[in-house]
């Protein structure tokens, strides 16, 4: 039988040979065949739409009047992104948000000092630097002269508070993640009633998330208000206060996405032999050691993963600052989709939120670009 | 035999279902409000806003009528993001609420359906509708809609913390203040006495504070806005803001709270005075019976005159139909029926605690009769709403955000009021 096979797999590649030589278009065809679904379907709902998107930022184009009359829309070229970016009488000056831009004089000395010790090489050292100066030296300095004015006032903190958030939720996630996931790496049953408990948050949609947390912050109702209450304090209004609602979100987005890096670290630990670890305690390596060359290095991309992921999720946070703060106090924990949308369906400039969308794109692209180039270099 | 006897039972039922289908038309309504708890109740046993229109439209749907009313999701927050979203998409409501600071933006782009020559074959009065609610549903001389109500800012009071201050008179009135001076005395009485705040409030959500800050300017004889000009950074408004911000120094109020918290501190009796619409008299009124509820004793009082002029925040709800629903003349019809029933059914409307703005409503004894009715009569003369703006949503926006960077972020008011008077302006143009 097994002659006969392999005779019938010879006589079936040969005809394949013979039959790619007469139609050599077949195995594209046959490639094109395979793609051609997603391929349709990508430009359907992904490329049209990005595309339409750019075409409608370089309007004037009012929601509700447009869907009436489709002549009512304007093209205006690139106002749109110059009343976002730019605005009357912008000025530069060396002394504009001084110490935060000493921050990028220390990013520079760090960069430089790397890439004498070795640790990056010299073409990631100089596009540390030369972004860093780009944006530290120059971008920063820009602001509003006397009489001058952003076109758009809010969209600079705006964009800061969503890379505050970012800042805050990225790595606090991954570390986190990491932790429960090194501590939970077991075969006990306690353990894996706790992966189930702390993965099971990610199940939840946004509101539900968004309605347990507004519960627990509430300082009349809440679970932290009646902590403080029997503690004999004050209890405090988190979603109210101006340095609290920000950390308020956070924590509620961190309790939610935890369990997704979790069980992705989980996995990546399972990946490693347990070989490794058998030589590194042969070798007397401590706990902290064998984390150190083994556990860590071998999850680096696993790390990379869950970076990029989280940082394309939370870029595009919504839910959280719509529903628990509405974008308050004052715009505290206002964040970039929140204000795309409010600026497209509350306020119908559609053009104008098609605009800010285009560039939270960029933002996130920059972001993801940044952080795949940085782990291809580690690996 | 089994499958050609099945197939005939749901031959017969569908030949039995088939006139009914084909007879009613079905209507989508579009409204906030929020959902009723208790639903299935009649309109007479109704308590509340969601159930009491939910109760009216019910009773609509329910009736041989040949007409299905589906009701949309009724969430607030989001409640013109989904309306503006459901015309641009192709797929407005039938029929939908709005507000009366909403019809010049939604009748200048010709979103809403022109009423004027149809409401009297509907079977509505209009010149039974008072003055002010005409005004409200009309743009550019037409009419677009079908008032439902006016509502007011109102002060919420609770007369066992006023008493034990000393502020209650002879005839069981609370004594409210008649300057932003004697407001101070008055919230160190209460405190001095009780313990609790002077007036809460949401200063940190909704905005409450807006229209508290609007309804002192006009006081003073001043607008915020209006003819395409800003007028947010006028002595009249820093006066107002002054006015507020002066009890959170005192700490007779905490700008912290949002629309739940505030209401729960008045309820809780931690505060004397809740400033909130007319649409939680009925609510109020039913949870100070309720003997789990700290307050006990309730009034609702007409917004007290800090200044010269006696005026109150005050909008409309109204009922419109998107200019798409008379493509399809039975839906129309059906629309226009349902406004009818809507507009007939103005008392039951009226318990929530809004005024009705139907003349004869207003001038009937069962009016008269409903529940703290008398306590805030004066509300209808002093009732002003805002200057009619086309992106208003937008405007009250800013006003918020600014003034919320007042009292909760310490910025100057001077600052403020300039940056949102800018913003403003921009609108405006």
């Amino acid at each position: 039988m097994a002659t006969k096979g392999r005779v019938l797999t010879e006589t079936a590649a040969a005809t394949s040979r013979v039959a790619r030589r007469r139609f050599p278009w077949r195995d594209a065809a046959a490639g094109y065949l395979f793609v051609g679904p997603f391929l349709l379907a990508y430009v359907a709902f992904l490329v049209t739409p990005f595309v339409r998107g750019i075409w409608i930022s370089l309007h004037d184009w009012n929601l509700l009047a447009v869907s009436i009359n489709p002549d009512a829309k304007r093209f205006v070229g690139l106002d749109n992104y110059t009343r976002m970016l730019w605005g009357d009488g912008i000025v530069w000056s060396l002394d504009h948000q001084l110490v935060p831009r000493l921050a990028g004089v220390v990013i520079v000395a760090l960069l430089a000092w790397w890439w004498r010790s070795g640790a990056i090489n010299r073409s990631t050292a100089l596009a540390g630097i030369g972004a860093t100066l780009l944006l530290f030296g120059l971008l920063l300095g820009l602001h509003p002269g006397e009489e001058g004015r952003w076109g758009d006032r809010r969209f600079w903190p705006i964009v800061g508070n969503t890379l505050t958030f970012v800042a805050l939720t990225v790595p606090s996630v991954t570390l986190l993640g990491l932790a429960l996931a090194l501590g939970l790496n077991r075969d006990d049953r306690a353990s894996a009633a706790l992966r189930t408990a702390f993965f099971l948050s990610q199940v939840l949609s946004v509101t539900v998330v968004t309605l347990i947390w507004q519960l627990t912050f509430s300082p009349r109702q809440g679970l932290i208000g009646h902590a403080f209450r029997t503690l004999g304090l004050e209890p405090v209004s988190w979603v109210t206060s101006i340095d609290l609602a920000m950390p308020a979100i956070v924590i509620a987005t961190v309790w939610w996405s935890l369990g997704f890096a979790m069980i992705l670290f989980l996995a990546g630990l399972q990946e490693i032999p347990a070989e490794l670890y058998e030589a590194a305690r042969l070798d007397g390596a401590g706990a902290w050691a064998t984390i150190r060359s083994i556990t860590l290095p071998a999850l680096s991309r696993t790390m990379s993963l869950v970076i990029v992921l989280q940082l394309i999720l939370h870029f595009q946070v919504f839910g959280q600052s719509h529903l628990i703060t509405r974008g308050g106090p004052n715009d505290a924990t206002q964040v970039l989709v929140r204000y795309i949308y409010q600026t497209g369906f509350r306020n119908s400039e559609l053009g104008y939120a098609s605009a800010l969308a285009i560039v939270l794109f960029v933002f996130m692209l920059v972001f993801a670009m940044l952080q795949i180039r940085a782990s291809r270099e580690e690996g | 035999m089994r499958r050609p006897h099945v197939l005939s039972i749901l031959l017969a039922l569908l030949l039995a279902a088939a006139p009914a289908f084909a007879q009613e038309t079905t209507i989508t309504l579009g409204r906030f409000f929020g959902a009723c708890d208790t639903p299935g109740v009649s309109i007479a046993d109704a308590v509340g806003e969601p159930c009491i229109i939910q109760a009216i439209v019910d009773a609509f749907d329910a009736a041989d009528n040949g007409v299905r009313v589906e009701t949309l999701p009724t969430d607030w927050g989001n409640y013109y993001d989904q309306i503006k979203a459901s015309y641009a998409a192709g797929n407005a409501p039938s029929v939908h609420v709005m507000h009366s600071s909403a019809i010049p933006e939604f009748a200048s782009l010709g979103a809403l359906a022109d009423l004027s020559e149809h409401l009297a074959a509907a079977g509505i009065d209009t010149s039974d509708w008072e003055a002010t609610a005409r005004d409200a549903v009309t743009y550019d001389g037409r009419v677009y809609g079908v008032p439902m109500d006016a509502h007011a800012n109102l002060w919420h009071v609770n007369l066992e913390l006023m008493a034990a201050a000393g502020l209650v008179d002879d005839d069981g009135a609370p004594i409210l203040p008649s300057s932003p001076e004697e407001m101070l005395e008055h919230a160190a009485m209460v405190r001095d006495a009780t313990g609790a705040s002077y007036l809460a409030a949401d200063f940190a959500e909704f905005p409450i504070g807006v229209r508290l800050v609007m309804a002192l300017a006009w006081q003073q004889g001043a607008e915020l806005f209006g003819d395409g000009v800003s007028n947010v950074n006028s002595p009249e408004a820093v006066r107002a803001v002054e006015t507020i911000v002066a009890l959170f120094d005192g700490g007779f109020a905490d700008p912290r709270l949002n629309y739940a918290d505030s209401q729960q501190a008045f309820l809780d009796g931690e505060s004397a005075i809740l400033v909130n619409g007319t649409w939680v008299v009925d609510f109020y009124g039913a949870q100070a019976a309720n003997t789990n509820v700290a307050l006990t004793d309730y009034y609702a009082a007409d917004f007290p005159t800090l200044f010269d002029t006696p005026a109150t925040w005050a909008s409309n709800h109204l009922w419109a139909i998107p200019v798409t629903t008379q493509r399809d003349p039975e839906k129309f019809d059906a629309a226009l029926e349902l406004l009818a029933w809507i507009n007939d059914q103005n008392l039951a409307w009226s318990r929530t605690g809004h005024l009705s703005v139907r003349t004869s409503v207003l001038e009937s004894d069962a009016y008269a009769a409903l529940p703290h009715r008398d306590e805030y009569a004066g509300t209808i003369e002093i009732a002003r709403d805002v200057q009619p703006v086309v992106r208003y949503d937008a405007v009250q926006d800013v006003l918020n955000r600014e003034l919320q960077a007042i009292w909760l972020t310490g910025k100057p008011i001077a600052q403020a009021l300039a940056d949102a008077d800018a913003q403003v302006q921009d609108l405006l143009d």
